[in-house]
């Protein structure tokens, strides 16, 4: 029984886990500008994360070693460096992305300028990885995470042609003023969003700060082929909405407080409030997961002791890094910048980074010195290379797409 | 000899270092130093963040290697950023809640 209820609440966290502001954006804009026509890539990305995230998820309570570690001892201090560089602006540009996301919910909501909730965002989310315990930040700001899944209330109470809807998800092409160019920019940031590297960093090493073994390779399992697939269908319910309200008109969605207001349009000012609430729980737990994530590749990769199964003191630099990155995070947001734009770069330039981040991970998992008996088998590592082969493509055409369409124009 | 066979670029190279009594992590082996003359060659020490650790404090080569910390000072530098700015912070040694 208790195992059933840690098994649950691993699903639900990983489905409130799931969806943060690149999701949320990118999603929506999508719907806006495409209707379900990427749908075919949110299902692509979702399988893929699943497929990878499993196999983390195995070398973590077989090996007690999180991916990081690994990918300086497989690949060499060098491409070790170079992979921890990739990934480790990758997601400090996430973690900017997911501190602005919280300070514009925070505005939607209290209508104070988000410039003046950014600081103190970064401030509560330092706050947070000092003093509360993983186990807890992790459960908290998942499960309230789940709220988001009003918009797939929402698209079923907009009453939708759902015939229509169906019809531009089995017709994956552009149509209108989109072109092929446009098409497959937009597939790379969704594809970007979906597998977003700090999701396997934080889920590798979430597994060694909750001490994982052999016996939880189930819970790891349920959480990542249950949770992470609903997950998925809220990215779908998103990109529902914004395609039911927004496509007929040719609304472009720039703005955040565009992708909350469908469930506004569905359910007043309730669905307002619920989406909000959902909005800063998930950018808020993806800010801690993206925060913990800069200090866990860094540390990782020196050796140095990191983790919050250690007291501060004891992790010094590995805290460091965080601070860092924090008044790093609130410097670059004080500067005015968009973090709508922020998240749409930060997507894409993840999709860049996803090879270096993925290749270790397939390396590792079939390593009998750290596997056993656990090596990958067959029909994972044959997806596994597809996927790799799909990674990078999406790697090398996202600079050009991004130039021919002046960042999907 | 009869011991396991290990081969140093893939066994000790950019491998975790622990400490062997608290399970420490305490850095990753950067370079690994040879006896060339001695035949055959023995691995003598591995450097680690500048420092030289005698082979004989090597304790246990697994995925990670786990040496005696007792004589080095592998902790300085976190050390260092612990004294001078970590422990300034309020609640730097307690537990998380």
């Amino acid at each position: 029984m208790k195992k059933l209820i840690a098994v649950t609440l691993g699903i639900l966290t990983a489905i409130g886990g799931f969806v943060d502001i690149g999701d949320l954006v990118t999603n929506a804009l999508v719907g806006a500008r495409f209707g379900m026509r990427l749908s075919i890539v949110v299902l692509i990305g979702v399988i893929g994360i699943c497929l990878y995230a499993e196999m983390c998820g195995r070398v973590v309570a077989v090996s007690g070693r999180p991916v990081f570690d690994l990918i300086r001892e497989r690949l060499g201090r060098r491409t070790g460096m170079f992979a921890l560089i990739a990934s480790f602006l990758v997601t400090l540009l996430t973690l900017i992305a997911e501190i602005g996301g919280v300070a514009l919910a925070l505005e939607l909501a209290s209508g104070v300028n988000y410039l003046l909730w950014a600081p103190l965002a970064a401030l509560a989310v330092w706050l947070v990885i000092w003093r509360v315990k993983f186990s807890k930040l992790e459960q908290v700001f998942g499960l309230m995470g789940l709220l988001l899944i009003v918009f797939a209330v929402a698209l079923w109470k907009l009453g939708p042609d759902w015939g229509h809807l169906m019809h531009q998800a089995t017709n994956p092409h552009p149509t209108g003023h989109e072109n092929w160019g446009t098409y497959a920019y937009y597939s790379i940031a969704l594809f970007g969003a979906a597998m977003t590297p700090y999701e396997v960093f934080f889920f590798s090493s979430g597994g060694v700060e909750e001490k994982w073994g052999r016996s939880d390779l189930v819970t790891a399992r349920a959480n990542v082929f249950v949770g992470f697939p609903l997950g998925g269908l809220l990215s779908l319910a998103i990109a529902g909405c914004a395609a039911v309200l927004y496509l007929p008109t040719g609304i472009k969605v720039d703005t955040l407080a565009q992708v909350a207001l469908p469930n506004a349009v569905a359910f007043g000012k309730l669905g307002l409030a619920v989406v909000l609430i959902g909005m800063f729980a998930a950018t808020f737990g993806a800010a801690l997961e993206t925060a913990l994530s800069c200090g866990y590749t860094i540390a990782q990769y020196f050796g140095w002791q990191w983790g919050k199964f250690v007291r501060p003191r004891e992790a010094s630099r590995f805290h460091l890094v965080m601070i860092i990155c924090l008044i790093l995070g609130i410097l670059v947001l004080l500067t005015a910048v968009d973090p709508v734009k922020v998240t749409e770069y930060s997507v894409v330039f993840a999709a860049m980074a996803l090879p270096l981040t993925y290749l270790p991970i397939l390396i590792v998992s079939n390593d009998p010195d750290y596997m056993g008996e656990h090596v990958n088998g067959r029909l994972t590592n044959v997806l596994g290379l597809v996927y790799l082969g799909l990674l990078l493509v999406a790697s090398i055409a996202a600079i050009p797409l991004m130039i021919i369409t002046k960042a999907g124009q | 000899m009869a011991g396991n066979v290990l081969h140093a670029q893939l066994h000790l190279q950019d491998r975790q270092l622990i400490d062997h009594r608290t399970g420490r992590l305490l850095g990753k082996v950067d370079d690994v130093e040879f006896d060339l003359d001695a035949d055959p060659p023995v691995v003598t020490a591995l450097i680690s963040g500048g420092q030289r650790i005698p082979a004989n404090l090597v304790v246990e080569v697994d995925t990670a290697v786990k040496v005696s910390n007792q004589d080095l000072d592998l902790d300085r530098w976190d050390d260092w950023v612990e004294r001078k700015i970590i422990t300034k912070i309020p609640g730097a040694g307690d537990a998380a809640k």
